[in-house]
């Protein structure tokens, strides 16, 4: 048998048809993400730092002439910093009652804490407008005099919406646990405050970091609520709104774009370059922690989580209530009225933005997953430059990319112009806009599944792509059922990338959203709101379903 | 010869994990790396697989050179330590997989798994899914999948040691047997000596990326060349040269006696060349009874057959040891 057997181990070229299908795949992914994300930002470059006299930075030094636009510069930090202050300490000590005591209705509040993720950015500050407003209920009710509008209301309004990202962030970093560590302090006569200093700070540090270099990079680049409820008070993601959709001034938007850059590629490149230096403090050996229950804890636990809830929830209700009642705050009489949506084209960017999404969907998980594979097979150098270009979009702005794309693709010397004006470019747009988180879901998973895999199936015999369909991919299938419908959610409640590269034909539900707020019909704009965030809770439901039905029929993996 | 390694070098970073390795292994023998972890065996065996590219050498397969052929062409099966079996299929796909990326026509296809299975005795398994078996049966569904597309060699990777004591025993002597009956060239990474001794028609004893010795599990055992050997393959008393009154051998030699070479007999009368030692320490072990003894300032340690109640520690025995039991060895270059 060996004899005959060894004569058929192949001799193979250096191109055989696996080496190939390797190679046209590398290609493609890099050069997708070069077009639909370096181009568009180099695009930005080049524009902010081109004057008629040559390169330099005579476009800056202009804008800092005015003091209207270096205060601009100024609000956007001192938002940016006293909201992540503010989301990083209350989302810490929600994450902390989540998993370190033994409180109540765990479950509703771990709910409730990430409702904001499946709405528009701009829900906040509608529903803070629906209650502390001019014609705000709490306003009205107790006189209360109240100005949301400025800096307060977009710090409220970035709290509720940066607070789930940093909760899921310092949720994980406070899960791990090692009892050994808590019991071997106790023994050694340790109080509860001395524990939380030495051992549960220190072990959570990295976590509370990274949440604060996210949020920080949320906030400073947020453009739906401070468009709502910023007023005069202006951030450098509103103003390039208003400087190349209110004055066609493109140079400027790309200089305030450069500058918005700036800050949030810095924040994610700390992330990151911190984030480095974490290792699992996790071990095989560690034990997991054993909570007892204790009355003082656990109820004021419960009685924190209860206030923070309510007004998470009260936020989100009252764009509900608004939207279903004849004229809010006047005439509370229950009303559809505001859903005949007579004014900005009806519920046709609804479909849009569904249709959208659905590609979104579909191509942000070919896209990502397949960037993720192959950064996994290549490994080195290679890995590394796949790796950069596919977290690279953390750290563009969804205003700066929207602006690259039209630069980029509204320009007819450039033969993929076809493809402005389309519902492809706002799927391509928002897949590459959130390129990294995806990409990181699919890594991750793909790193929990051993290359033991991949080493069997090649010795068998099979190819890369073989090894990834019939192995790898249904392995990691419930990882990329969530990438799909992260993407689903993103478009469909995304408003910052869009916002530039909409047409009258291709308005999605977001901007509805916001050009119904801005001429004055808040109802209507909740109501659109309230549209937005039942399909997209449709799409959860829907893929929860899904995932019970692929756990039934599947094996539980061992990974 | 049919698998050659010329001089293999492989280098992670700046650790060298194979330094020069030179060997020959013939058709249809039975082969056992051995060695402790991080010698380099499990490093060897990847190389020899294709899943590791050596920074040096050769490897020549029935005198071919296989630097151009690709771990998925080189059609060598292997078996991991664990765990290596596709969670998301069945059994008998899991056994039929190299047989569908070699273009296998369905009915042969079906035939073989059948065969295959019956092999390992796990024909009623076929439509279970590796999470439904135990580990035992894991890793005989994993070699069934390994020999199915009938390899060149069998290579495998500490396939034992993720079982427990008795599943070990067990199937090692059922892979012993496999390799019999199908005279399949098998190379076995392994850090279990009785393992390696039980299965191999030849064992390489490996340290720090080198190889240590190449013999029969008898050769090594009688005939160490270094104080690893001896340490690794059993235990080792070592002496110096005038214990046992013999000349000293240079400085880079000294002596080794095996722990049951050496007699013990009752102090009392004790018979002409004997000499009289102390009992340090006395641990009973099932089998035998391991002694520890002091003689003019030097501890030997002398494993006696049985249950020894004759013997307890602040007692006097006397000791022989014969001349053959003496080995003389090379101090380890690692």
């Amino acid at each position: 048998m060996s004899i005959a057997a060894a004569a058929s181990a192949r001799p193979e070229s250096r191109w055989d048809s696996d080496r190939v299908a390797l190679a046209v795949a590398i290609c493609l992914v890099a050069l997708l993400l070069l077009l639909f994300v370096v181009a568009p930002l180099v695009a930005i470059l080049k524009l902010s730092f081109v004057t008629p006299d040559g390169v330099g930075l005579a476009n800056y030094a202009q804008y800092f002439r005015s003091a209207k636009f270096t205060r601009i510069v100024g609000n956007s930090f001192a938002v940016a910093l006293t909201t992540t202050v503010l989301t990083v300490l209350l989302a810490y000590a929600f994450a902390y009652a989540m998993q370190r005591t033994l409180m109540r209705g765990k479950a509703v509040f771990g709910l409730i804490v990430l409702l904001p993720l499946f709405a528009p950015s701009l829900v906040q500050a509608l529903g803070i407008l629906f209650l502390l407003g001019r014609n705000g209920v709490l306003n009205r009710t107790f006189d209360l005099g109240i100005d949301p509008y400025g800096f307060w209301g977009i710090v409220i309004s970035d709290v509720f919406y940066s607070l789930p990202h940093a909760y899921l962030i310092l949720s994980a970093a406070l899960a791990a646990a090692d009892a050994r560590l808590y019991e071997s302090a106790r023994m050694l006569g340790a109080t509860s405050g001395r524990m939380f200093r030495t051992i549960t700070l220190p072990a959570t540090k990295y976590g509370i970091l990274s949440a604060t270099f996210v949020v920080f990079t949320i906030v400073i680049t947020d453009f739906g609520n401070p468009m709502v409820i910023g007023g005069d008070y202006g951030v450098l993601a509103t103003e390039i709104y208003n400087q190349v959709s209110g004055q066609g001034n493109l140079t400027m938007g790309a200089v305030i774009g450069v500058l918005l850059l700036v800050p949030a590629a810095l924040a994610v490149v700390m992330e990151k370059w911190i984030m480095r230096g974490s290792h699992a403090t996790i071990t095989a050996q560690s034990q997991p922690l054993e909570l007892t229950p204790r009355l003082a804890r656990d109820g004021v636990a419960f009685a924190f989580c209860c206030v923070l809830c309510a007004a998470l929830l009260l936020v989100v209700a009252v764009v509900f209530v608004a939207s279903f009642v004849t004229l809010w705050p006047y005439n509370l009489h229950l009303s559809f009225r505001h859903y005949r949506f007579e004014v900005q084209q009806g519920l046709a960017p609804l479909w849009t933005s569904l249709w959208v999404s659905l590609l979104a969907a579909a191509f942000g998980v070919i896209a990502t997953v397949a960037a993720a594979c192959l950064a996994r097979r290549l490994g080195g150098y290679s890995a590394r430059l796949l790796y950069f270009l596919s977290i690279l979009p953390a750290a563009v702005p969804g205003m700066v990319l929207g602006l690259g794309y039209i630069l980029v693709f509204n320009d007819p010397a450039n033969p993929l112009e076809f493809l402005y004006g389309t519902l492809v470019i706002l799927a391509l747009c928002t897949v590459y806009h959130y390129h990294a988180q995806g990409y990181l879901i699919a890594a991750t998973s793909l790193n929990q599944v051993s290359r033991v895999f991949d080493e069997a199936s090649t010795s068998l015999g099979g190819t890369f792509l073989r090894t990834l369909r019939t192995v790898t991919l249904p392995i990691i299938a419930p990882a990329i059922a969530s990438i799909a419908v992260f993407f689903f959610v993103r478009s469909m409640v995304t408003l910052s990338a869009l916002i530039f590269i909409v047409t009258p034909k291709t308005q999605v539900a977001a901007v509805s959203v916001l050009l119904l707020d801005d001429s004055g019909n808040q109802n209507q704009a909740a109501a659109y709101s309230v549209c937005i965030m039942l399909v997209v809770g449709a799409a959860l439901l829907l893929f929860h379903g899904v995932l019970a039905v692929l756990r039934r029929r599947r094996p539980p993996s061992q990974v | 010869m049919f698998l050659s390694l010329r001089n293999v070098v492989k280098r992670f970073g700046a650790q060298t994990a194979l330094d020069d390795v030179t060997l020959d292994i013939s058709e249809g023998e039975f082969v056992c790396f051995l060695g402790p972890s991080g010698c380099g065996k499990t490093t060897l065996l990847r190389v020899i697989a294709g899943l590791e590219r050596p920074d040096g050498g050769a490897l020549l397969l029935d005198g071919k050179d296989l630097a151009g052929v690709s771990a998925r062409s080189r059609n060598f099966g292997i078996v991991f330590q664990s765990y290596s079996l596709f969670p998301s299929m069945t059994i008998a796909r899991n056994v039929a997989y190299g047989l569908e990326c070699r273009g296998w026509e369905r009915g042969a296809m079906a035939q073989r798994v059948r065969q295959m299975l019956d092999l390992v005795h796990l024909a009623d398994q076929a439509h279970k899914y590796p999470h439904q078996l135990s580990g035992g049966q894991q890793q005989r569904i994993a070699l069934a999948r390994a020999l199915a597309p009938k390899p060149v060699a069998l290579l495998l990777d500490e396939p034992l040691s993720a079982l427990d004591a008795k599943v070990r025993e067990d199937l090692r002597g059922e892979i012993k047997d496999l390799q019999s009956a199908l005279s399949i060239t098998t190379i076995m990474v392994t850090h279990d000596q009785h393992e390696a001794m039980e299965v191999a028609d030849r064992i390489v004893v490996m340290n720090a990326g080198k190889v240590a010795q190449v013999g029969t599990a008898a050769d090594l055992y009688d005939r160490p060349v270094d104080p690893f050997v001896a340490g690794f393959l059993g235990r080792m008393n070592r002496v110096n040269p005038a214990f046992v009154g013999l000349p000293a051998g240079g400085q880079d030699s000294f002596l080794g006696i095996r722990p049951e070479h050496v007699e013990v007999d009752d102090a009392v009368g004790a018979s002409e060349g004997a000499r009289i030692a102390e009992v340090e320490k006395c641990v009973f072990l099932g089998s035998c009874t391991r002694v520890t003894l002091r003689i003019a300032g030097e501890r030997l340690v002398v494993e006696l057959r049985g249950k020894r109640t004759d013997i307890s520690p602040g007692g006097k025995v006397a000791v022989r040891i014969p001349a053959e039991a003496i080995h003389r060895l090379r101090e380890s270059s690692g």
